[in-house]
Formats: structure tokens, sequence, C-alpha cells
């Protein structure tokens, strides 16, 4: 009975962020580690230029979900994904999809800042790089200093280009890893807890800049602090043990939850 | 008391050590062990360190020193006329040493003993017939020496006997009496283990010294012997038998970098390719398969090596390559020797570089692939320079094995020392003549033989220098994971 209430609501607020333009669409997807089911049947639509933020306890899904979005999956070999799932209305686990450009359109966010062992410059020209973006090295120098500026990071880092990335604190080290993220212009940001290893101080900073690249991109991000989600989004999905119990509207879900399984966990009954 | 006997003694005083240590530290806190600073197993370590270890050491340093002091003692009886011509004193010694060993074995009481010591040539028989066989007849000083060795030997194994029980039970005692409630047994057994650690951390240090210094001090009679310009600059290796050799040794240090090039030319790229295979590419069940396959090569000995390269390498590429090229016709070749090394180093590269490979974090294959990054940019890309330094170690560690290795040269490309750029010519390396010259015919003291020790010093140097340049290399491309 709880789990019809659940999928009705669901349908109720998606009818809402419908009224965007949808970005990514997820119809009846699986998820399967080995024999363990961790996502159950989820439908969800990702709207563009939108924040879009995953809450739930931990294991309930939310990255598995998040990875399924770009294939990182696919690196894994016991897991299996099925249901389709498409970007711009194109499914993106079709055959003739190739995973690595499709990455290339979805950028990632880790929860761990992992800047490669290589200079600041080297990192953000990367994707650039691999991708064949620019066409001389001006255009790179060009697109290095966009992206760093866009993640807030160029006035820090302006002098010491050539400095090892892994040189930078925890929080410059997040923003250089979004700054390389967006230099390959993906249309979607996936961002997996991305300030869990940060303080609060850097933690504002990477918000602020989430906010701001909504201008730009579909952001997605995973967390497991609910006043993150409430601050950086504007619309809410909350997963729990593998299922969506709920979607929509960031301001509802906070407020007015119509599921008491989300009303719990907000509220911090369970979690 | 042999030896073995007072080390089970030693032992067993030890191991009544422990158990009074126990006991006194738990009469000492009047039953309730809590009381006690330390636990009572401290207590007893404490006990048990204090005896055995100082008794161990000296028993260590008697059997060190013994011998050394009595043959002072006893050299004073031989004289020149003992010593036969074109021997030295040193053999003489030990023509004592065999008779004073030889007498032990025969079981003589004292009057048996006296007789036989005014009698060599009956002495001779007797120890011909107990199986000690002696170059020559046994002269009367050698005999008196030999008698006088025996007495001061059986003297001085009592003694040390006795010292070192003394120095076990004194240990004990002092140890013992230390016991109260407030002792810090815990503290004083953890300061004692780290001296032992320290010691025996030392050793290998000092080792490596010993190791240099013999090296040193033999190359610097070779010096003597024959002037350093002629061996570092001259370019022909002729050693003769009857002196006037030449000892350039370029011939021989070009043969080693050739050999060794080759070998790594093939481990290298081999084994890094099948490190990246086997880390990053190969399933679970593939990887438990060829990793232990590959690792069989590590386990091969290198003579096993050599028949490899002597029966079939060597002819194969003969037959295949150095005779249609008009290149060489002899089946000894720096290819040969070169290519079977290479094989043997595979394992070593690939296994290094694999265990390497696998410790850079996943978070940073995770990046490359959230980028849109295929499997092999992100293998060039992230994982290679983020492995450089542990790779660069393993190849430094495959080049000293391939300059340090004999057996597969001497059979695969022979011991002719040449200076030749034709890879299908035989030549030959340092470690191969240290070996022949070593263990050739001529006298110890001559430079044919003492140029061996030259050539491992500037064997030593040279590895020594790799070791330096790949610090200077680490250090330089070092980048940090985290």
């Amino acid at each position: 009975m709880k789990e019809k209430d659940g999928m009705n609501v669901m349908r109720e607020s998606a009818a809402d962020i419908a009224a965007a333009s949808v970005k990514i669409a997820a119809r009846g997807v699986q998820v399967f580690y080995g024999d363990t089911h961790a996502i159950k049947d989820v439908d969800v639509d990702i709207a563009d230029r939108t924040v879009t933020a995953f809450i739930g306890p931990s294991g309930c899904g939310k990255s598995t979900f998040l990875r399924c979005l770009n294939r990182m999956n696919d690196t894994i070999d016991i897991c299996r994904v099925e249901g389709r799932i498409t970007l711009d209305g194109e499914d993106i686990y079709d055959r003739r999809v190739d995973p690595v450009q499709l990455r290339a359109k979805v950028g990632m966010v880790f929860q761990k800042p992992n800047p490669f062992p290589k200079s600041i410059y080297d990192n953000v020209a990367y994707g650039p790089r691999i991708h064949g973006l620019t066409r001389n090295r001006a255009e790179l120098d060009e697109v290095v200093e966009q992206s760093l500026r866009r993640a807030a990071l160029w006035n820090e880092v302006k002098d010491r280009l050539q400095a090892p990335g892994t040189g930078l604190s925890g929080g410059q080290q997040q923003r250089l890893c979004i700054a390389r993220a967006i230099a390959t212009s993906p249309e979607v940001l996936l961002m997996d807890e991305p300030c869990s290893a940060l303080d609060p101080i850097a933690t504002a900073q990477v918000e602020e800049l989430i906010d701001e690249l909504r201008a730009n991109f579909s952001v997605v991000i995973v967390t497991h602090s609910m006043q993150q989600a409430a601050r950086v989004s504007q619309n809410t999905a909350f997963f729990h043990l593998g299922n969506l119990v709920e979607y929509g509207q960031t301001a509802q879900i906070f407020t007015t939850p119509r599921d008491p399984r989300t009303e719990s966990y907000i509220s911090g009954r369970i979690g | 008391m042999t030896v073995s006997l007072l080390l089970v003694v030693v032992c067993a005083i030890a191991a009544a050590g422990y158990l009074l240590g126990r006991s006194r530290a738990r009469a000492a806190s009047g039953g309730d062990t809590r009381k006690l600073h330390s636990l009572i197993g401290y207590h007893g370590q404490s006990v048990l360190l204090f005896s055995a270890v100082p008794a161990l050491i000296l028993m260590g340093a008697w059997l060190i020193l013994q011998p050394m002091l009595i043959e002072g003692r006893v050299a004073g009886q031989i004289t020149a006329a003992d010593i036969p011509e074109g021997g030295s004193p040193a053999l003489v010694m030990s023509d004592v040493r065999r008779i004073a060993e030889g007498l032990d074995l025969l079981g003589l009481d004292a009057g048996e003993m006296a007789a036989l010591g005014a009698d060599p040539a009956q002495a001779g028989a007797r120890l011909a017939q107990a199986g000690i066989a002696l170059g020559s007849e046994i002269r009367p000083n050698v005999l008196a020496a030999a008698l006088d060795y025996r007495r001061i030997a059986d003297g001085a194994g009592l003694a040390m006997t006795v010292a070192v029980i003394a120095a076990a039970l004194a240990g004990l005692a002092l140890s013992l009496r230390r016991i109260t409630a407030d002792y810090r047994a815990r503290n004083v057994s953890e300061r004692f283990v780290l001296v032992l650690f320290i010691a025996s951390s030392l050793v290998a240090v000092l080792t490596t010294f010993g190791i240099v210094a013999s090296l040193v001090v033999e190359s610097v009679h070779f010096f003597r012997l024959y002037p350093a310009r002629d061996f570092f600059f001259s370019l022909t290796w002729n050693p003769q038998f009857r002196g006037g050799s030449d000892l350039g040794i370029w011939p021989l240090l070009w043969g080693t970098m050739y050999v060794s090039l080759v070998a790594l030319l093939l481990a290298v790229p081999v084994g890094l390719m099948s490190a990246i295979y086997l880390s990053e590419y190969a399933s679970g069940r593939m990887r438990a398969m060829v990793k232990p396959a590959i690792e069989i090569l590590a386990g091969i000995p290198t003579i096993v090596y050599g028949l490899f390269a002597l029966v079939t390498v060597g002819p194969f590429l003969r037959d295949w390559f150095a005779q249609p090229m008009g290149l060489g016709s002899g089946s000894s070749s720096v290819m040969t020797a070169g290519l079977v090394m290479g094989i043997m180093l595979i394992p070593f590269v690939s296994s290094l570089s694999d265990d390497i490979i696998n410790a850079v974090p996943q978070s940073l294959r995770d990046g490359s692939f959230g980028l849109g990054a295929t499997r092999s940019e992100t293998v060039r890309q992230v994982i290679l320079p983020a492995a450089l330094p542990g790779i660069v170690g393993a190849i430094l560690l495959a080049a000293s094995r391939a300059i340090g290795e004999t057996m597969i040269v001497v059979m695969g490309a022979g011991a002719a020392a040449k200076l030749d750029l034709n890879p299908f010519e035989a030549m030959t390396t340092i470690t191969v003549k240290i070996v022949s010259q070593l263990t050739g015919d001529t006298e110890f003291a001559s430079p044919e033989t003492l140029v061996a020790f030259a050539l491992g010093m500037c064997l030593f140097v040279f590895t020594l220098g790799l070791n330096v340049i790949a610090l200077y290399v680490v250090r330089k491309y070092r980048e940090q994971y985290e």
C-alpha cells in the first residue's frame, strides 16, 4: 500500500518537474551487484540547467544510481544495469553508444578530491587534450583559464599553474577537480558527495560554485547533508533501501513531504 | 663442553630465569599482580634477556677471537726451516690445525699422546689411518705446535664454558634482585629489545663496509702491481700466465653493458606491457592464471637459462640470423646471452611493476574514466606517471641483476673479451672474468688474480652509480597520490 502511495506521489511531482525541459530520463532502472539488488525500479527525470539532489541514508543506492548516469558502473565487473536511461532522448545503454563519449558529455566529480599527479594546468587540460577540443596552445590556455575561473580557483593558482595539483589544499583540490570536469564542457555534471572531505569554508565555496554552474549545466549532486541539499538544489530525490521514495521540488520535499519515510528521514528518525 | 651443549645450558638458564622472574614478581606483588608496575610476563622477559643475551654475545666474541689468539701464540714455534719451499706460514698453520684436530679424533690418553708427540713419523702414520691426509711428513716443530695448540684450545674451551655460564648466572641474579613491585620491567624490556633491533640492523651495514673494505684492500694490492692507467684506459684484455698481461677493463665493461642493454631492451617493454595487461585489463580469473605462470620464470635457476641459451637460442640465432646476414658463425653471442637474460628478467619487471601499478589509487582511474578517457589513455597519462618512481626502481633492480649475471653469459656469450659492435660476436662480461681469474691456476698474489678485486670494485661502483641515478630520477619525478 505504502509502495503504491509512493509511486503516485512520484508521478505527481514528476509532472511539476516536466515543466522544465528534461535532460536525463530514467525508466524502470534496476541495478544488481552480483546477487544484491541495489536499485529497484527507479524512474527519474533530471531537468536541464537545474541542480538535482539525491539524498538518503548510507547504502540506499544513491551513489550507485548516480554512477549509472555516465556508465561508470561499467568498470565494475559484477555490476549489471537494467532498464532505460536516456540523455536528450537517446538511450545511453544502447549498443551503439560509446561509454567513453558519453562520459565526456556527462562529467563526474568524486567524493574524495582526486587530482592527477600532474601540474594544475595539466590536470585541467587533461579532458580537452584527450578529446581534441582545442586547436592550439592558445586555445587550450583559454579553456584552462575559463575553467579555473568558473571553478573559482583562478585567482589562487594563476601564478603557479605548473605546480603539482596534489600540493593544493583539500578544498582547492576539489575545486580543481570541478574545473577539470567542466573543462571538457559536459552537458551534465554528476557530483558524488563533493563536499564530504572538505571543511565548512571550502564547502561553502563549492556550494556557491554549484549554484553558479546551474547557469550552464544540469547538475546532479549526491549528498549526506540535508542542509546542503536544501541550500543548493531545486529538485530533490529521496532514496531508501534501493527505492526512490519521493521526488519533487526541494522546498516541497523539505517542508511537506508526502511519504512518511521521507518525513522520518528529514526529521532524523531514520538514517 | 661443546658449543652446542653450552648453548643449551644458556637457554636453560634463561628459561629458568623467565620462570623465576615471574614467580619473584608475583611474590613481590603480595598476591595481587595488579599492584605491579609491569605484567609478570615482562618481569620474566627482562630476566630472560639479561641472562641470555650478554652470555651469548660473550660466547660469540670468544669463538671469533680464540683461534686468532691461539695461533698468535703457537706461530712463534714455527721456524723458517719448517716452511717448505714455495709454501707460506699460513699453509703451515693450517697443517697445525689439521694435526691438532686429527689428534682429537684419535682419542688417546695423555701417555699415548706424549709418546706420539715424540715420534713424528709414528704420528703421521696414525693420522693417515684416521683419514687425515697430510701433504708431507710431519716436522717435529709442527707436531709440537699442534700439541700446544690442542692444549691451549682445551684450556680456552674450559675457560669459555665457565665464563659464559658465569655471565648467564650473573645476569640472572642481578636482574632477579632488581625485581620489586615498582620495577619498570616493561620499559626495561622495551629498551632492551630496541637495542637488539638496532644491533641487528647494524649487522647488515657493517657487512657492507666489510665487503667494501676487503675489495678496496685487494684492489690497492692490484694497483701496486699493475698501473691503474693501463687498467682504466687500455682497450685490450689479454691475461698471460707468465706475466706481462694486458688487463684493460674496457672490453669487459663494454661486454657487460652491451649484454645488459640487450636484456633490458627485451625485458622492460615486455615486462611492463604484461604488467599493464595484468593489472588494468585482465579479468580476475585470467590474472590468477597468468601471474603465477610468469613468476615461474623467476624460479628457474640461471644455469638452466644458460643451457637454454647454449643449446636452443644460440644455434637458432646463428642459423637463422647471424649466418644468413653474414654477421658471424658462432653460436655464442651477445644476442644469445642478452635475449635469454631478458627472458629471465621479464618476471622481475612485470611482477614488481604490477604491484606498483595496483598500488595507484582507484580514485585516479575513476577520475580519468569520468572525464571520458579510454583505458589506454588512462594508463598512459595517469597510471604510468603516477607509478613511475616504482617502475624506475623495478627497472633498476632488473638492470643490477643483468649486470651481475654470470652463468647465462658464460654459456651464451662465451669468454672472449672483445670490443665490438656486432651483436652476433662472442663477448664477455666483468663477472665472468672475475670467476675465471680467481679460479685460474695463477698465484694469488699475481696481478692476473688480483685484477678480480679491481673488477669487482668497478662493478660495485657501477651499480652504486646506477642506484644514485635512480634515486635522483625517482625524487625528481615523484608525484604523490594523495
